[in-house]
């Protein structure tokens, strides 16, 4: 997927470059990485961590562990991230990610097991939770582009309201009865042949989400409203329809993310927790998505997820690491990451100014 | 242009220099800065006396704003000297010319509004108390005293931004002076001011000049320097002209020293001026009438027909850029009609005006350009929504990108290479392309040839004119007499928010141009 579809900084460039002198096969081989240097940086940092895996525990390459320990573990994340993706490439943010899929796993469990106004709406309740993912993230993105609060500000407490409106529907108390097809979808233990269904989800939601940023209009408007939002307003674009859209695709993926969660848990519990905000936003940055905008995209965004998908699951299978310490670590493989991405971004750079 | 012909010009040995009038506070001696193969300044002198109000005169592109950045510290001269007190000096940076007292007020004030008037007053320098926590009584008190020693009576605890420009200004000033600046110069002060305002602070300029402090003026409202300097200084292509008293100077001469009489420059040709071509006979495309913006423009009407090319000529502050953005959506009129094709519009947003066959080329290029983003992204921007369909793949866009890259001349012709590394006139045919992907109804250009060569310059007036004969109604904007000059039909200067002069089918030089603005 990453290879075919050309996308991103210069890609091409050396096709119609004006003469050049000939370079040595490696200089080529570096001048063109340079030129990818947002994705081949991250690339090389997921192949280093599987073969630092691979080499140091016996049960990480091994075909249980990448679907089962990674690809389907890690699926949910992705769904999530390929929401976000959107929102930080059009240098936004979305904090609300984690309590928006928590309201609408939550949601969806609950309309399966109650009739609201006397209707019982079973599996429909996962279109009623999909279409309210879908508000709650066009209200971060209304009041955000067209009120003007700073999204940071709107969804960090959209965050707040979603957590709340959970534990209020729910009462407090966990659901433990799941719609049928959420644990289809998002069940560890479903599987068409030895693909897990999450996976397959994941990966829809990823391909869908690369179709419209790398081929429609819209994708673009996203691009150049991240990448100077000045301009594109005076370019005639609708900057803040761009970023009210981007604020309700990533309210929709979160949605999702939150069902599936709900079919892998096999329950719906009220619960706070913030993991699923810093794993998605990790992941986008680590892929080479630029907090700024304007740079970045899918294919960043699934080397990002995997990225943080090996490192989580293969730091719990080196032994000799004290379980205390393994969040430490954890965090300074992050930061080596980051540093990796920031360090081929500045060569990048200075490679091009030099042409 | 001007700055081109100086670079190419020999430059003869360097003319004798007076010695330094005795008591001189600030002089300079055959100052020369060059940049690259151009000549910014060529052999200035320049002498400041105590408690002197100096003008400094000249076109865009004459020297004024070079010499402002070496007696502030800005960049170093490559040769000459310059003394300040009599004693020889030579800054590395404007902290030391702010040390040895020598303070700017840039036309962009750099004061703080969401803080005090008072705060602004001491910005960076508060009065504390012993346990270093601000003293507000003491400064609030100070601020007030020394703004009423300028004339000035406001509130100092109000928020600066509550206050008119003018007096924004004026807190900007006092905050130099009191840093102990005794050399004050002050770059386009009245540009954005009303006349009452002006007054005013030609008011405290005087003071300040009572109290012994030396102002430099700088400014392209010759009224307003004539008004209150004790002497002018008037620089043309990198060289002074001549230093004289005020009094006794008019309007007239100064234009004719800022323009000069040398027929060897290129600009010769407009001193006598152009014939403008016989009125353009089609429908008008956009009619504009009795439009008004706060602060901006009052009461301005205009006419842009089908095949004519209308020249807005006026400098900063003169309500032209306004206008602009007013007409794509960017400001909306307090009141006034616009008018496009005999149907009056109301246009709120740049998409609402580029559906309406609207393209409007910013004078700011950050505000148009996608750095980091490919030429071809650039260009098929605007007009994505017809060029392309709905899924399109990257071949279908580049077609229409390379053919514009050849259109407008973009160098090098490589639709994949980042804009950002383009030179700026490069840059900007990259911009002028977006807007012709889809022929326009009425384009308006803002500035279009600024900063660019001469060759960049004739490619871009040759595409506009181009345009004009396939019947684009063209609003050209310019502080550079030549470029309306040269490419326009109909010239309508505007001055300080209002149309002053329109000028059809009749000859116009620069000055006549330039006593409008």
């Amino acid at each position: 997927m990453a290879k075919d579809m050309p996308q991103g900084v210069g890609a091409g460039a050396a096709g119609t470059a004006t003469a050049r002198p000939r370079a040595s096969g490696w200089a080529r081989i570096l001048g063109w990485a340079g030129q990818r240097a947002r994705l081949i940086a991250p690339l090389v940092t997921l192949l280093g961590l599987v073969v630092f895996f691979s080499l140091t525990t016996d049960s990480f390459f091994t075909t249980r562990n990448l679907w089962n320990g990674i690809l389907s573990q890690y699926a949910v994340v992705a769904v999530a991230a390929a929401g976000t993706t959107f929102v930080l490439l059009c240098a936004e943010i979305d904090l609300s990610i984690a309590a928006v899929s928590l309201l609408i796993g939550v949601l969806s469990a609950y309309f399966w097991i109650t009739p609201v106004f006397g209707i019982d709406f079973g599996t429909w309740g996962v279109l009623i939770g999909l279409i309210a993912a879908a508000l709650i993230g066009y209200a971060n993105g209304f009041f955000a582009a067209y009120i003007r609060i700073p999204s940071f500000m709107m969804t960090l407490a959209m965050s707040t309201i979603a957590l709340g409106l959970a534990v209020w529907v729910t009462q407090g108390k966990p659901i433990f009865k799941v719609p049928g097809l959420l644990r289809t979808l998002g069940g560890t233990g479903s599987k068409i042949g030895p693909v897990p269904v999450p996976v397959i989800v994941a990966a829809v939601v990823l391909l869908v989400a690369d179709i419209v940023l790398s081929y429609t209009k819209f994708g673009r408007y996203v691009y150049m409203t991240g990448g100077n939002r000045e301009a594109a307003e005076m370019s005639g674009v609708n900057t803040r329809r761009v970023v009210a859209l981007c604020l309700m695709i990533s309210g929709l993926t979160a949605g999702m993310a939150g069902m599936l969660n709900v079919g892998k848990l096999n329950g719906a519990n009220p619960q706070p927790s913030n993991e699923l905000l810093i794993f998605t936003i990790a992941s986008v940055v680590l892929g080479g998505t630029s907090l700024f905008g304007g740079e970045g995209g899918i294919k960043n965004t699934l080397i990002g997820v995997l990225i943080f998908g090996c490192l989580r699951n293969g730091l719990n299978q080196v032994e000799g690491i004290s379980i205390y310490i393994k969040q430490a670590v954890e965090g300074f493989f992050l930061v080596g990451a980051l540093l990796l991405n920031v360090v081929a971004l500045r060569l990048e750079r200075i490679r091009t100014q030099a042409e | 242009m001007q700055r081109d012909d100086a670079g190419l010009t020999p430059i003869p040995p360097s003319p004798s220099h007076d010695p330094p009038a005795a008591g001189a506070l600030l002089a300079l001696r055959g100052v020369t800065k060059r940049f690259g193969g151009a000549t910014a300044l060529d052999g200035v002198d320049f002498e400041l006396m105590p408690g002197e109000i100096h003008g400094l005169l000249g076109e865009n592109g004459a020297g004024k704003s070079t010499l402002m950045k070496i007696l502030s510290g800005f960049q170093a001269p490559d040769e000459g000297e310059m003394t300040l007190r009599g004693e020889q000096v030579r800054f590395s940076s404007p902290a030391e010319a702010k040390a040895r007292g020598i303070g700017m007020v840039y036309q962009e004030l750099s004061t703080i509004g969401a803080l005090s008037v008072a705060e602004n007053v001491f910005l960076g320098d508060q009065p504390t108390t012993r346990g270093g926590i601000i003293n507000w009584k003491r400064m609030n008190a100070a601020a007030d005293a020394q703004l009423r020693e300028l004339g000035v009576q406001v509130d100092v605890t109000s928020r600066l931004s509550a206050l008119p420009l003018g007096l924004q200004q004026m807190v900007e000033i006092a905050r130099v002076v009191f840093s102990g600046a005794d050399v004050v110069i002050l770059d386009e002060p009245t540009s954005a001011l009303s006349v009452r305002e002006s007054e005013r602070l030609f008011t405290s300029m005087r003071e300040l000049r009572a109290r012994g402090t030396s102002l430099i003026f700088i400014s392209h409202f010759l009224e307003d320097v004539l008004a209150v300097a004790d002497r002018v200084t008037i620089l043309k292509n990198a060289r002074k002209v001549a230093t004289l008293p005020a009094a006794g100077l008019t309007k007239q001469r100064l234009i004719e020293m800022m323009i000069g009489r040398d027929a060897s420059t290129l600009a010769a040709s407009y001193q006598e001026g152009v014939t403008l071509p016989p009125p353009v006979e089609a429908p008008p495309v956009l009619e504009i009438e009795g439009l008004s913006i706060p602060g901006a423009v009052r009461d301005a009407s205009l006419t842009v027909r089908a095949g004519e090319i209308v020249g807005l000529f006026g400098f900063l502050g003169s309500g032209m850029t306004e206008i602009a953005r007013a007409l794509f959506g960017q400001l909306q009129p307090h009141a006034g009609v616009i008018r496009l094709d005999g149907r009056p519009v109301q246009i709120h947003s740049s998409t609402q005006a580029k559906r309406l066959g609207i393209a409007y080329l910013s004078e700011n290029r950050r505000a148009t350009l996608f750095p980091r983003q490919e030429i071809y992204k650039n260009m098929t921007l605007a007009h994505l929504d017809r060029l392309v369909p709905p899924l399109f793949r990257k071949r279908s866009e580049l077609g229409i990108a390379e053919q514009m890259v050849k259109r407008t001349g973009v160098r090098p012709p490589n639709p994949h290479l980042l804009a950002g590394y383009l030179s700026g006139g490069n840059q900007q045919k990259v911009v002028l392309g977006r807007w012709l992907t889809r022929q326009p109804k009425l384009l308006i250009l803002n500035e279009p040839t600024r900063g660019m060569d001469v060759g960049a310059k004739r490619e871009v007036l040759d595409l506009i004119k181009g345009l004009k004969a396939e019947g684009v109604a063209v609003l050209l904007l310019s502080a550079e007499p030549e470029t309306v000059m040269t490419e326009a039909d109909r010239i309508l200067v505007m001055s300080k928010g209002r149309v002053t002069k329109e000028f059809a089918g009749e000859r116009v030089s620069k000055d006549l141009l330039m006593a409008h603005a």
